[in-house]
């Protein structure tokens, strides 16, 4: 581990994180999170559907744009086109295509994320992240993202560019799949810090298992229609605190 | 047991549909019993924890499938030790496929692994529901997994897996329904819509609705109000 993935997974990174509360803010409304108990149920339902997608979308992303250091630690989330070389360590994608990795990569984030208030809260904050990871980490995957790529695909470049492993990249966007909603819980709810500081670290085992199993198990489809649901009742309400 | 059943549905003179193969072997019978539906027809109790059934189903330009079944599946657990149940749909549809089976219903203890895979040529029309209610009547609920994979023209344009039962991610109070309803739709676009315990999202030219709760006519009811 290098200091990056501290960085890459603190809240004051500048990558608009603070603007989401990941669901948080509807499940307030709903009544669904309104003391540690419930805020610790929905972080894990959250962790381990959300989470685990971001995780997985994010290990693929790093090992992708790593120049092949990390080629086969994570199952490929793409099946290689018919006229891709079928040898065991492929060479790093070219320039053109890694643009087209990414780009595949993204459009499998897409299908993951039906929800259209839950897509551009994920494309948000990852164009965040690429505005400041170009200026952290500079580096030329950077380069094959679209202009405003869902969040976990610009983190596993993010990674990557700092030097980072698939398994960072899955740990931090494990980690920050609960960490800014519990953040705004506690906001919302005027929780003591303390109290949800506890919360979430007590989740680290469930973190922990997340980013082994985006590494091992390749990328999921974990879905939790209650957060699609949220999300698009959230969106269209007024003098909403949190963008999502 | 092993179970497979394959149909492909062609178009044939004036534009019908013919079925120039119609499979199958173990726990599921095929029979036409429409000029485009065919309904599939359980032969034996299950499926069972252990069983593993592949329904292929081919519908080539121009030809329309409607595919149903005659009775809600009801699964169970193993006999022996704790293995799954599993059923893929795997679909090829440059036609149209209506894909709208009975619910199926998973019983206590019973773990049932259930996928739908379509592959859709651009223009294809596809609608596939899904209904699942977990335990009978004052039993306790069995542990489903559902994923839906539909990739037209070469492009994911929907994938998920949905948990649902006792150690399922996302099956946690407040929110652990016995009930569950999912219709997936390509071929006319839908915006989104959302009621209470339900949610149409919408696709590319298509959408895909959800709706849950306790009591699965209430679930089925909600998610045709969104749809």
């Amino acid at each position: 581990m290098t200091a990056s993935l501290l960085t890459l997974a603190d809240s004051r990174l500048p990558a608009g994180g603070h603007a989401h509360s990941g669901g948080v803010e509807q499940a307030v409304a709903a009544g669904l999170v309104r003391d540690p108990a419930s805020l610790a149920a929905f972080l894990l339902r959250r962790l381990q559907t959300a989470g685990a997608v971001a995780a997985g979308l994010a290990a693929a992303a790093t090992t992708l744009s790593s120049s092949g250091r990390h080629r086969g630690q994570v199952p490929s989330p793409v099946a290689p086109s018919p006229t891709s070389p079928s040898s065991e360590e492929p060479p790093a994608p070219s320039s053109s295509g890694l643009v087209a990795a990414l780009l595949a990569l993204d459009a499998e984030a897409d299908a993951r994320t039906p929800s259209p208030a839950l897509r551009a809260a994920s494309r948000q904050q990852g164009r965040g992240l690429v505005r400041v990871g170009r200026r952290a980490w500079p580096s030329p995957p950077w380069d094959a993202l679209p202009a405003a790529p869902h969040h976990p695909v610009a983190l596993g470049v993010a990674a990557a560019a700092g030097g980072l492993t698939p398994r960072d990249a899955a740990a931090a966007a494990a980690y920050l799949s609960v960490s800014g909603p519990a953040t705004a819980a506690q906001r919302l709810l005027a929780m003591d810090p303390l109290t949800v500081a506890a919360v979430t670290a007590r989740l680290a085992p469930e973190i922990d298992a997340v980013a082994d199993a985006a590494v091992r198990e390749g990328l999921p489809a974990d879905t939790d229609p209650l957060l699609d649901l949220l999300a698009e009742v959230h969106v269209v309400r007024k003098g909403r605190f949190f963008a999502s | 047991m092993i179970t497979r059943v394959e149909v492909v549905a062609r178009r044939g003179p004036g534009g019908r549909t013919v079925l120039p193969v119609v499979r199958s072997c173990g726990q599921l019978a095929v029979r036409r019993t429409g000029p485009s539906t065919v309904h599939l027809v359980a032969t034996a109790f299950g499926p069972l924890g252990g069983d593993d059934a592949e329904i292929r189903l081919v519908v080539e330009e121009g030809a329309t499938l409607a595919v149903r079944t005659v009775a809600a599946a009801i699964a169970l657990p193993d006999r022996a030790g704790d293995r799954p149940s599993a059923q893929r749909v795997v679909a090829e549809v440059a036609g149209e496929l209506d894909l709208r089976p009975e619910p199926t219903v998973v019983t206590a203890r019973a773990d049932h692994r259930a996928s739908v895979t379509a592959t859709l040529a651009p223009g294809a029309v596809l609608t596939a529901t899904e209904q699942v209610l977990l335990g009978r009547t004052g039993e306790e609920p069995g542990r489903w997994t559902g994923t839906t994979r539909v990739v037209v023209g070469g492009r994911p344009l929907l994938h998920t897996t949905v948990g649902l039962g006792p150690g399922a991610p996302a099956w946690l109070p407040p929110v652990a329904p016995r009930a569950w309803a999912s219709t997936v739709h390509v071929g006319q676009a839908a915006g989104v819509r959302t009621a209470e315990d339900a949610v149409r999202l919408p696709l590319e030219n298509g959408w895909v609705a959800t709706a849950w709760g306790a009591e699965l006519h209430t679930v089925v009811r909600a998610v045709e109000a969104v749809a």
